[in-house]
């Protein structure tokens, strides 16, 4: 059963679309990747789901119901929660501020501390550093702390932009583990990429974006082997 | 882009036309009218010299009267009658203005009173319309404070906050819209051309601007001190208009009336500072004898800025500008 | 002149000028740390909290507790109505249309109360319990004097807990961190908005009632320069720093009476235009201000 669905969406910035008549599905418990170059309409993409950007045309179903009208607190609390690109993490707040806001939107304390303590113990760099300023900590320890803050708001459905930008190589596979990880645990993920290879590799299904439209969809060993995305994006 | 075939043809003949509806006017209206009408071409050149700066440029300054104030004084002392200076305890023109024995003509006093206000625009510029919208706002308001900070402390030149009075009223409905004409003209010239286009891609996106090799502080700062030369002479006409001037009159208020013109006829266009200008003086002269009869101070600044409000909530483009085009 | 008692005295007019001016300028940097605007109608909420608690206070003679809150609600309120009526409609816009929105209900208020009230300056005669002196060896001061230091420092204490501590207070400083991302937390921005709305007005308010029972004079025009002297110290201890604004409303109300105090006579009249060269000078040397926090002043 679908637990995303986004039909025939247009967004446009100003005049100029950057989305076009994109329709994608995301089944629960999946893994999900959207693939494609910079300026693809990968993270405008997201960002509509989340209701920061509203389309021009087209529809997001969620859990059943359209949502294209639900401000972004609303869609947090159905459960979508977004990691953004570059972290997103407020630099001037503490880690534990941080972490804190990921759960605004909730009202459980006993919830809330217990989830604090599992992501701690899921990264304890992060305990270490809790009352650290967010900005003082270094690349992987921010991703660390975006997707701690993204785990705090007990998602149903994640969003991750990009999160693997910037990360030495031994912290991507790090990531990518963690992505598995938390997909065992029920969490539908929504992933973007511009390395393909590592998204391949851990998602069920991938969609390609080539300035706005879907180029190539399916799943993911049959993405992976396609003559264009071998050429294109995997460098064979 | 260029709709109508010859402009400079239909600036002759609105010139002309200008200059034969001043003439009539002048013949046939009441004096009381008359002066109506020279305020509201004061009043249209400064918003006007506004709309260069804040309508074409996108600066948002807050400053201007300074500009009129100096202007207004500059004139003021350049001109005044030699045998009146003593009684009025104004100083004598120092050598290199022109002697003891002199007294500057009138034409000659407004255009040094432009070109000082253009010249301490130039100064206060450069460092200033380097600053981002509300900063730059800000310090031009500043700006405005320390000048007539000014006016008020050098007793001397300024005779304070006391002001001047007895000034001679040179200003006359011809020589008004002369310099409106003269105005109108220029900033049309400078708006139609390559600085103009500049002018605009700063005011749209000033980063951009930058990268198509727009160098914003050379064009800022034309529009600036053009802006501020012809505040300057409005200054200088508006003391020779109402004889006597203080500091206090060059206050925010008076920047605020020129805002409210402004951006209820619309910036950024032609006609809209005119239209502006005209309909608020006209809507003052209406006011007027309720604030006074009933004495309700304060009303006539009260309905301005309930019209500033409300053309900004719903109609922001003025009255005379187009729908979606963007403010400052 | 300058003894150590004169130099006591004027330091203490200073600090509690610096008072009024940091609790203005923490109200101008909630609503400017998140918006963007610099609220000019800030200033008339001075001029409103010095005539409502002039007529509660003065004329109708309630106790000094409940005006206090009286004025403080008060002054919320008004704050949450400007919120509401006119800038949450222009939200999104350009920035210079918040400003000039701003400088249109400046004016209507200054003109209202011109209007309605009176043209001429009221002469705030504050209950004898706040006028009652005390005369030292080194400084003579009145009761007024104690309370403005005291009740600044409480409400400054109460900011720093509410903006550290409260759920709403952290809200706050991520929202003016990065809007976008706030809102993504599920944090509803346009509560946050008026809240900062609220607290700031409410504090507005309140600094016209001390300015009004320690100066002894209130008018119509008394919140402009004052409001925008606000800003002034908004920027002098850095734009989008919450401790900063407190810092840069002290040094401009120390500097200010300072300044002028140490200076012949004469140079009294420099007073105002003395801040803004303060201004332009801290702009052009040290944007950033003396807490630093990045801000792009420059274009």
């Amino acid at each position: 059963m679908w637990l995303l669905k986004i039909e025939n969406l247009t967004v446009k910035y100003g005049v100029i679309p950057a989305v076009r008549n994109v329709s994608l599905e995301v089944q629960e418990g999946q893994i999900v990747a959207l693939l494609g170059a910079n300026g693809a309409g990968k993270t405008t993409i997201l960002k509509t789901i989340m209701g920061v950007t509203r389309p021009a045309e087209g529809n997001i179903y969620y859990q059943g119901t359209n949502i294209n009208f639900f401000s972004p607190p609303q869609r947090v609390r159905l459960g979508i929660t977004l990691v953004p690109e570059g972290r997103g993490i407020f630099n001037r707040l503490s880690v534990e501020e941080n972490l804190f806001l990921g759960a605004y939107h909730r009202s459980d304390r006993e919830g809330i501390e217990k989830d604090l303590s599992r992501v701690y113990s899921l990264f304890p760099r992060l305990q270490e550093r809790k009352e650290q300023v967010a900005g003082t900590l270094s690349g992987g320890e921010q991703q660390m702390l975006a997707l701690g803050r993204g785990l705090m708001s007990r998602p149903i459905l994640m969003l991750l932009d990009e999160p693997s930008l910037g990360l030495a190589p031994l912290l991507v596979r790090e990531l990518y583990a963690f992505i598995t990880n938390i997909r065992q645990e029920g969490v539908t993920i929504l992933l973007v990429e511009q390395n393909a290879t590592m998204a391949l590799k851990v998602c069920d299904y991938a969609y390609l974006l080539e300035t706005g439209k879907v180029k190539v969809q399916g799943k993911a060993d049959e993405v992976q082997s396609q003559e264009d995305v071998k050429k294109a994006y995997l460098g064979g | 882009m260029r709709k109508v075939k010859n402009p400079e043809l239909w600036f002759l003949v609105g010139g002309l036309i200008l200059l034969g509806g001043v003439f009539l006017a002048d013949h046939l209206l009441n004096r009381y009218l008359v002066h109506i009408l020279i305020l509201m071409g004061i009043y249209s050149i400064t918003t006007v010299s506004l709309n260069l700066t804040n309508g074409y440029t996108g600066l948002f300054s807050l400053g201007h009267a300074a500009f009129m104030a100096i202007g207004a004084y500059t004139s003021t002392l350049l001109a005044f009658p030699l045998h009146l200076r003593e009684a009025y305890e104004l100083p004598l023109l120092p050598a290199f203005l022109g002697g003891p024995e002199h007294s500057w003509p009138f034409f000659l006093a407004l255009l040094a009173g432009g070109a000082l206000a253009s010249l301490s625009a130039l100064l206060i510029g450069l460092p200033v319309l380097r600053l981002r919208g509300h900063y730059l706002s800000v310090a031009s308001l500043g700006f405005m404070v320390i000048i007539t900070t000014f006016a008020k402390t050098l007793r001397g030149i300024t005779r304070g906050s006391m002001g001047i009075n007895a000034i001679p009223s040179y200003t006359n409905i011809y020589w008004t819209y002369l310099w409106l004409f003269i105005s109108v003209y220029v900033i049309w010239r400078l708006v139609n051309s390559r600085f103009g286009r500049a002018m605009l891609a700063i005011r749209e996106d000033e980063t951009a601007a930058q990268a198509l090799g727009i160098y914003p502080m050379k064009y800022k700062l034309l529009s600036f001190v053009v802006g501020a030369f012809f505040a300057g002479v409005a200054g200088g006409l508006y003391a020779h208009f109402t004889k006597a001037i203080r500091p206090l009159e060059f206050s925010f208020f008076l920047t605020f009336q020129i805002v409210t013109m402004l951006v209820v006829g619309g910036m950024g266009t032609t006609s809209g500072p005119i239209v502006g200008a005209i309909s608020l003086i006209a809507l003052r002269y209406v006011l007027k004898p309720v604030e006074e009869g009933l004495q309700i101070y304060g009303l006539i600044e009260l309905i301005y800025a309930t019209l500033l409000i409300v053309i900004m909530l719903w109609r922001p483009e003025g009255i005379m500008g187009k729908r979606y085009s963007k403010i400052g | 002149m300058f003894s150590l008692g004169y130099f006591l005295q004027q330091t203490m007019n200073g600090v509690i000028l610096g008072c009024i001016y940091a609790l203005l300028a923490l109200g101008m940097t909630m609503v400017y740390g998140i918006l963007r605007l610099i609220n000019f109608a800030h200033g008339a909420l001075i001029t409103l909290g010095a005539f409502f608690t002039y007529f509660v206070l003065v004329r109708f003679g309630f106790p000094l507790v409940a005006a206090i809150f009286l004025v403080l609600g008060f002054g919320g309120l008004m704050g949450l109505v400007l919120d509401i009526v006119a800038y949450r409609k222009l939200r999104g816009g350009p920035e210079v249309a918040l400003l000039i929105t701003s400088l249109g209900f400046y004016t209507f208020i200054e003109n209202f109360m011109k209007m309605v009230v009176s043209p001429q300056p009221y002469a705030f005669k504050a209950p004898s319990y706040l006028t009652t002196i005390f005369k030292t060896s080194f400084l003579t001061f009145r009761t007024i004097d104690i309370f403005v230091i005291g009740a600044s420092v409480v409400i400054m204490w109460c900011f720093h807990l509410f903006i550290k501590k409260t759920k709403m207070g952290i809200a706050m400083r991520a929202t003016a961190e990065n809007l976008e991302v706030a809102s993504i937390m599920g944090i509803e921005i346009n509560r946050v908005i008026s809240v900062a709305f609220v607290l700031g007005s409410a504090l507005a308010a309140f600094t016209g009632f001390m300015w009004g029972a320690k100066y002894g004079q209130i008018s119509y025009d008394m919140g402009f320069l004052t409001g925008v002297k606000a800003f002034v110290a908004v920027v002098i201890g850095g734009v989008g720093s919450i401790p900063g604004a407190m810092v840069g409303g002290f040094v401009l109300g120390l500097a200010e009476i300072l300044s002028t105090a140490f200076l012949p006579t004469s140079f009294s009249e420099y007073r105002d235009g003395m801040v803004f060269a303060i201004l332009i000078l801290v702009l052009l040397i040290k944007p950033s201000g003396i807490m630093g926090v990045k801000e792009e002043v420059r274009v």
